[in-house]
C-alpha cells in the first residue's frame, strides 16, 4: 500500500510537472532589457509587467532593468552569444542595423500608435528610408540659473550671449569665489553634450543641412575655444574633463553652483534653491537651440518557432506601453518628456493624477507645458548615422586635448574630420 | 626508470578538478581574448572574419596606447617600489615593542581591507577643488589663503593617482614583512649586538636579506596586481583628460565599451597578457628555485 502511495505521489508531481511545462510552453516569451534612467526604474517595470500578463495570459514578459554603466556590456555579450532580447531600450541603434540584428518598426507598430507619435521623432530613427526603433522617452537641456546668486552679484539681466556669459561668470567670481559660476562638463561620460551646446548655439553642429560631417567647421573650433576660455579664467569647476554632470547638478541644488546647461529634470532636483530657466545662450547673433536628447524602443531579429507569434505579441507590448495614461503614468515617475501626443496633452492638463518615484509626491503639469513647449525647438544628436559613436568619442577627446592645450581646438577637430570622413 | 606509485595516480586525481576549473575559468576565457585579437568584431559585438592582425596595427599605431604603456610603466613600478619601501619601515616599526601596537596594526589594515572604490572615491573628494576636504583643511588652518586645484594638470591627476595606488598596496607589504621579521630568530641580532653592530648594519646584513623571500612573494604578487589594478584610476579619472591618465586595464576597458573596439581591446588584452605572463614567469621560477634551496 505504502509502494503504490509512493509510486502515485511521484506520478502526481511528474505530471503537473509536465503539465506545468506544457502550459508555459504556450506561452509566448518577451526579454525586454530595460535602462536604469533613475532610483526607482525598477519599482515601475513589475507593476506593468503584471498588469500586462493579466491582460495578456498567453505572453510571459520578461522584462530586466540594466544600470546605464553596465547596459553596453551587458547588450554586446548578448549578441555575441546570440542571446540578444526581444526588445531593448537604449540610446543609439545604428550598429545594430549595420549588422542586420534589427527588425523594421513596420512589422510590429501598430498604426494607433505610430500616429500618435510626434513625427520629428518618428522620422528620427529613419535610416535609410526605413524607420527602426521607436522614442522610449525625451529630454530638453535648458539654460538653469540660480536667481539669488545672480542678484546677489549683480547680474541684472540672464545672460543670452556668450559675452554676457564671460561677463556674468566675472561678476559671480568677483562676488563669492566658493561658487562656481559656469557648468562645464567635458568628462567622456557626456563631453559631446557640450560641444553640442556651444557649437550649435555658434551656427555650427555635427552636420551640415544635407547631413555630412562639418566637425571641423570654423564655428565648431570657436564652441571649444569658448569652452577653454570659460575653464582658463576659472569659471568652471578646476576639472571639467572628470567632472561629470551629476556632481554638478547636485552642486546647483546645494546652491554652490550658479549656472547650468542641465535636464529638464534638474527641476526636481534643485527645488530647495530660486531658480530660472532660460534658453541657451548663443554668439554671433545666432538663434538660441536648445538641446533635445531621445532614447529608445527596438526590435531584435530572434530565432524563433513561429515570428508572426512574437511579432503580434510585441505590437501588443508596445500598444499597452504607449497607452494613454500608462505612458503619461510612466513619464511622471521617471521625470522625463513624453513623445506621444495623447499623453503630451493629459500630461499638460493634469500631470498631478500621477506619482513621482520615490513618493516624491505628484506630477506638475507646468513642469511638462514648459518643457515639451522647449523640446520643440531642439536639435538632437545625429544618432542615426552610422558614424555617431565615433563622432561622439571624437569630440569628447578633442574638447579635451584642446582645453589642457596638448593641440589646437582646429587642429583636434581637423584630425577628427579626417579620422570620420575617410 | 621512474616508478609510479599509487599514491601519485591518486594525487592526480584529486587535482583533476582543479585542472577541469582552470580550464573553464582560466584557458577558455584567455584562448577567446587571442581569437577576438585577431579577427573583426563590429561595434555591436558580432564577430566576424580574421581580419589580417589588423586590430594589433590600429593599436600599435595609437599615440593614445603608447602613453598608456608609459604610463603602466610608471604606475607598476612607482606604486610597488614607494610602497614596498614604506611597508618594510612600517613593518619594522610595528615590529617593535610599544604601547598600543595592537591597535596600530589593525589600523594599518583598513585601507587594505577597504574597497578600492571607496577609496578611490574618498580620495577623489578629499582632492576636488572646490568641496574637498583637503583644501578646507588647510584653507581653515590657515596654511591656504583659497581654495587649490591640486590637479591642474594630467601628470598631478596620475602623480595622485599612484599615490592613492600606494596608500592602498602599503598594509599588504607591510603585513608580509612582519611575518617575516617574527619569523627571524633574535639570537642573530643578539650575535651582532654583541659584536657592536650599527642599526643599519643589522638591517641591511640580517634583517633584509632574512627577509628576502617575503619580499620576493610580495612583490611579485603586487606587481601582478597594481599591473591589472582597474578601480583607482577608473574611478577617479577614467584615463581623462585625452587619455593621458590611462593604464592598460582602463585603456582596455575604455576601448571596448566606452569606443565599442572589442577588437583593438582585445589586441591590449593580449599584449598586457604577454609582459604579465613575463612576470608570472619569474615568479614561478624564483619559487621553484626557493623551494629547491630549501630541499638542499
Amino acid at each position: 500500500m505504502k509502494k503504490a502511495l509512493t509510486v502515485f505521489l511521484v506520478l502526481l508531481v511528474a505530471f503537473s510537472v509536465f503539465a506545468k511545462g506544457s502550459a508555459e510552453s504556450k506561452k509566448t516569451e518577451l526579454n525586454v532589457i530595460i535602462s536604469q534612467y533613475g532610483n526607482y526604474t525598477q519599482d515601475w517595470w513589475p507593476k506593468f509587467e503584471q498588469k500586462f500578463e493579466e491582460n495578456n495570459p498567453d505572453i510571459d514578459l520578461k522584462i530586466e532593468i540594466v544600470s546605464w554603466n553596465d547596459l553596453y556590456t551587458v547588450v554586446g555579450t548578448r549578441i555575441s552569444t546570440n542571446q540578444q532580447p526581444d526588445i531593448l531600450n537604449i540610446d543609439t541603434f545604428s550598429d545594430y542595423v549595420a549588422d542586420d540584428l534589427l527588425v523594421p518598426t513596420e512589422k510590429y507598430v501598430s498604426d494607433a500608435v505610430k500616429n500618435k507619435i510626434f513625427p520629428g521623432f518618428w522620422s528620427a530613427n529613419d535610416l535609410n528610408g526605413t524607420v527602426w526603433a521607436l522614442p522610449i522617452l525625451a529630454s530638453a537641456r535648458a539654460l538653469f540659473y540660480n536667481k539669488d546668486i545672480l542678484k546677489a552679484a549683480g547680474v541684472s539681466k540672464v545672460p543670452e550671449t556668450w559675452d554676457e556669459v564671460l561677463d556674468a561668470c566675472a561678476k559671480i567670481k568677483a562676488y563669492d569665489s566658493k561658487i562656481v559660476p559656469w557648468s562645464l562638463d567635458i568628462s567622456t561620460d557626456e563631453g559631446q553634450a557640450a560641444f553640442s551646446y556651444y557649437s550649435w548655439n555658434n551656427g555650427g553642429g555635427f552636420t551640415d543641412a544635407k547631413g555630412n560631417w562639418t566637425l571641423n567647421s570654423k564655428e565648431n573650433v570657436e564652441a571649444i575655444e569658448f569652452m577653454k576660455t570659460l575653464i582658463d579664467s576659472g569659471y568652471t569647476t578646476a576639472n571639467p574633463y572628470t567632472e561629470t554632470r551629476y556632481p554638478q547638478q547636485d552642486a546647483f541644488a546645494a546652491g554652490s553652483l550658479a549656472m547650468m546647461l542641465g535636464p529638464c529634470n534638474l527641476y526636481d532636483i534643485a527645488s530647495n534653491v530660486n531658480f530660472g530657466v532660460a534658453s541657451m545662450p548663443t554668439n554671433g547673433g545666432n538663434k538660441s537651440v536648445n538641446m533635445g536628447v531621445c532614447d529608445r524602443l527596438m526590435v531584435f531579429k530572434r530565432e524563433v518557432k513561429d515570428e508572426n507569434v512574437r511579432l503580434a505579441a510585441i505590437s501588443k507590448f508596445f500598444d499597452a506601453f504607449y497607452d494613454e495614461k500608462t505612458y503619461a503614468e510612466y513619464m511622471v515617475f521617471e521625470g522625463f518628456l513624453p513623445v506621444t501626443s495623447d499623453s503630451t496633452a493629459l500630461l499638460a492638463k493634469n500631470a498631478e493624477q500621477f506619482e513621482k518615484g520615490g513618493n516624491a509626491g505628484k506630477g506638475n503639469s507646468k513642469y511638462f507645458s514648459d518643457f515639451i513647449a522647449i523640446l520643440g525647438a531642439c536639435n538632437f544628436y545625429p544618432t542615426a548615422k552610422p558614424e555617431w559613436n565615433d563622432v561622439k568619442q571624437g569630440v569628447i577627446k578633442a574638447e579635451q586635448e584642446a582645453c589642457i592645450g596638448k593641440v589646437s581646438a582646429k587642429d583636434a577637430l581637423d584630425a577628427l574630420q579626417k579620422q570620420i570622413v575617410k | 626508470m621512474i616508478k609510479i606509485h599509487k599514491n601519485d595516480i591518486s594525487a592526480y586525481l584529486w587535482l583533476v578538478p582543479s585542472l577541469l576549473l582552470m580550464s573553464v575559468m582560466i584557458a577558455v576565457p584567455v584562448f577567446t581574448v587571442f581569437k577576438m585579437s585577431m579577427v573583426e568584431i563590429s561595434k555591436s559585438g558580432v564577430i566576424k572574419s580574421f581580419n589580417n592582425f589588423e586590430n594589433f596595427k590600429n593599436v600599435f599605431a595609437s599615440a593614445a596606447f603608447r602613453k598608456t604603456l608609459a604610463n603602466t610603466l610608471i604606475w607598476t613600478v612607482s606604486v610597488v617600489g614607494i610602497s614596498t619601501v614604506l611597508g618594510i619601515i612600517i613593518g619594522l616599526v610595528l615590529n617593535l615593542d610599544f604601547p598600543g601596537r595592537k591597535i596600530m596594526r589593525a589600523i594599518v589594515v583598513f585601507p587594505w581591507a577597504t574597497s578600492l572604490v571607496i577609496q578611490a572615491l574618498i580620495w577623489k573628494y578629499i582632492l576636488s577643488a572646490e568641496y574637498g576636504s583637503l583644501n578646507v583643511i588647510l584653507y581653515k588652518i590657515g596654511v591656504i589663503s583659497s581654495y587649490k586645484n591640486w590637479t591642474p594638470t594630467a601628470s598631478a591627476f596620475f602623480a595622485w593617482e599612484c599615490w592613492v595606488g600606494i596608500f592602498v598596496t602599503v598594509p599588504f607589504v607591510t603585513f608580509c614583512v612582519l611575518s617575516g621579521l617574527q619569523s627571524i630568530d633574535n639570537s642573530y641580532y643578539e650575535s651582532a649586538e654583541v659584536d657592536g653592530a650599527s642599526f643599519f648594519k643589522k638591517l641591511f646584513t640580517i634583517t633584509l636579506p632574512l627577509l628576502k623571500k617575503n619580499l620576493t612573494v610580495s612583490t611579485v604578487l603586487n606587481i601582478i596586481y597594481v599591473f591589472n589594478s582597474f578601480p583607482i584610476i577608473w574611478t577617479i579619472t577614467k584615463g581623462d583628460p585625452a587619455d593621458q591618465t590611462h593604464t592598460i586595464a582602463t585603456y582596455i576597458y575604455d576601448l571596448a565599451f566606452y569606443n565599442r573596439k572589442s577588437g583593438d581591446a582585445a589586441a591590449v588584452s593580449v599584449i598586457g597578457f604577454v609582459i604579465l605572463c613575463i612576470f608570472a614567469t619569474a615568479y614561478m621560477m624564483m619559487t621553484i628555485r626557493s623551494e629547491k634551496e630549501e630541499d638542499i
